[in-house]
């Protein structure tokens, strides 16, 4: 297999998106700088992988590489996630495993009794939900408030989605087809943000960790 | 000075909607304002009996709007104060007499005689409650420290938020101090909690109030009603002045009486 490169400007692009595994691409990279009249030193390099992902190791590997020979990594393009793993959030790492979905409606206000809102993907509301509210999403939703009236999250029977509140106080929970309410007589108050989701068939509750 | 409209709204019945609006129109006509009442609840009209007017009535709101007489024929000037008037509904007919393009022509027309048109809103959130709030530029909203009272308030929030009246303010009527500080009642944070919108006055439970809506004589008119004073200070918050939030601890209401019997005797 052959690296390909062309002309990107100041700087010159290698694609490296045939290699499958990072040991070929290393490899496939250092046969293409050994073509001294394209690839002089001082030169910027950018590096197509294409679909593939490097983590922050491999990308240092590459520079070494290129810093043997003079030239400077100006940058990785990859049609996957460029960020490695070990670049991701906190708040990413709490939330993976939740579905995506591409939609998110934005809602900054509190919604009161009687008003009812629909989300064809994900609901964030900046506000409380009142009792006798209602809120439904076929995705998840987050509310950046309290949490006191209906909220019904994976509408069309997503059972991976979740409810999460900065109060989770609710009149009623509703998550897929499965309605839970809290538990009569008792009332605890939470002073933290807290996360509902579906586990083995039941609706739990659970700190958020943010 | 501009003329405001306020409809004075809770959503449930029995929380003193009727009993705000004669005292709060009393209030601000002893401070000499122009003050109009309106009551809006076509059917069920006691705002003129809560006056004690009721025997004046010759025309009413239904015979205003569809043009049977002038507005300067149907209001009836009150007994006590010179610039206060009140507009009586009708008890033979029901809300549809009325439309809100109707209610709104008729507050911009009592908008050139009066510094303050307060328009008493009948329980619900039918006709009756759109008619009412048709003409408005502020609301006020009153609400008893219940759950019903504070969930029907919060309903009518959202109502008048969608009816573009987004600066209602809330008055806190019958609270009951004692009780909220044995934990049996709502007290005022927990309602405002739940509303979120600005507090414009606590009115405590008086027995007094009964007693002066019997009569026909707003409780304002009477310098011993706990509630009377309530009133006075909200109106001045109406009408632009800055005063605190009264903080009906029992102790200082003890307090004040203690002082004001020590007045009476010098």
């Amino acid at each position: 297999m052959q690296a390909t490169a062309r002309n990107f400007q100041e700087e010159k692009l290698i694609d490296l998106k045939a290699f499958h595994t990072f040991g070929e691409m290393k490899v496939g990279l250092e046969q293409r700088l050994g073509d001294k009249h394209q690839y002089s030193p001082g030169v910027h390099l950018v590096i197509d992988i294409g679909t593939k992902q490097l983590n922050s190791r491999q990308v240092r590997e590459l520079e070494d590489v290129l810093l043997d020979r003079g030239m400077h990594l100006k940058e990785v393009l990859s049609s996957a996630s460029i960020r490695p793993d070990s670049m991701k959030t906190e708040i990413e790492t709490a939330f993976s495993g939740m579905p995506g979905y591409g939609e998110t409606v934005l809602i900054c206000r509190h919604l009161r009794s009687g008003q009812r809102f629909f989300s064809p993907g994900n609901l964030v509301i900046l506000g409380d939900i009142n009792p006798g509210a209602e809120v439904i999403a076929v995705g998840n939703i987050l509310v950046m408030g309290a949490l006191k009236g209906v909220a019904h999250a994976g509408y069309l029977g997503d059972e991976s989605a979740v409810i999460a509140a900065y109060r989770l106080n609710p009149t009623q929970l509703r998550i897929a087809n499965h309605i839970t309410r809290p538990p009569d007589g008792e009332k605890v108050m939470v002073r933290e943000p807290e996360m509902a989701r579906i586990r083995t068939g039941k609706v739990v509750i659970e700190k958020l960790k943010i | 000075m501009n003329s405001r409209v306020l409809v004075i709204t809770s959503g449930k019945g029995g929380v003193g909607k009727t009993t705000t609006t004669a005292n709060l129109g009393t209030a601000l006509a002893m401070m000499d304002y122009r003050v109009v009442l309106i009551d809006t609840d076509i059917g069920l009209r006691n705002l003129d009996v809560v006056m004690g007017l009721e025997n004046r009535i010759v025309f009413d709101i239904v015979d205003v709007v569809h043009g049977n007489c002038k507005p300067k024929q149907a209001l009836i000037k009150d007994k006590r104060h010179e610039g206060l008037h009140l507009l009586p509904a009708a008890q033979t007919k029901d809300k549809t007499a009325v439309t809100p393009h109707q209610m709104k022509n008729l507050t911009n027309e009592l908008r050139k005689d009066y510094d303050f048109i307060l328009v008493d809103c009948p329980a619900g959130i039918e006709q009756g409650f759109k008619n009412a709030i048709a003409g408005a530029d502020d609301a006020i909203i009153v609400a008893t420290p219940e759950v019903s009272s504070v969930r029907d308030a919060d309903r009518i929030v959202g109502l008048l938020e969608a009816a573009g009246l987004t600066n209602a303010r809330l008055i806190i009527n019958r609270l009951r101090s004692k009780m909220v500080k044995r934990g049996d009642m709502m007290d005022i944070d927990d309602i405002l909690d739940i509303l979120s919108i600005d507090l414009l006055g606590v009115v405590p439970e008086d027995e007094s109030i009964v007693v002066s809506t019997n009569r026909g004589e707003p409780a304002v008119l009477d310098n011993s009603s706990r509630a009377g004073l309530a009133y006075r200070r909200i109106a001045r918050r109406i009408a632009g002045e800055e005063i605190q939030i009264q903080n009906f601890d029992e102790t200082h209401w003890i307090m004040d009486r203690f002082k004001k019997m020590l007045r009476l005797a010098r």
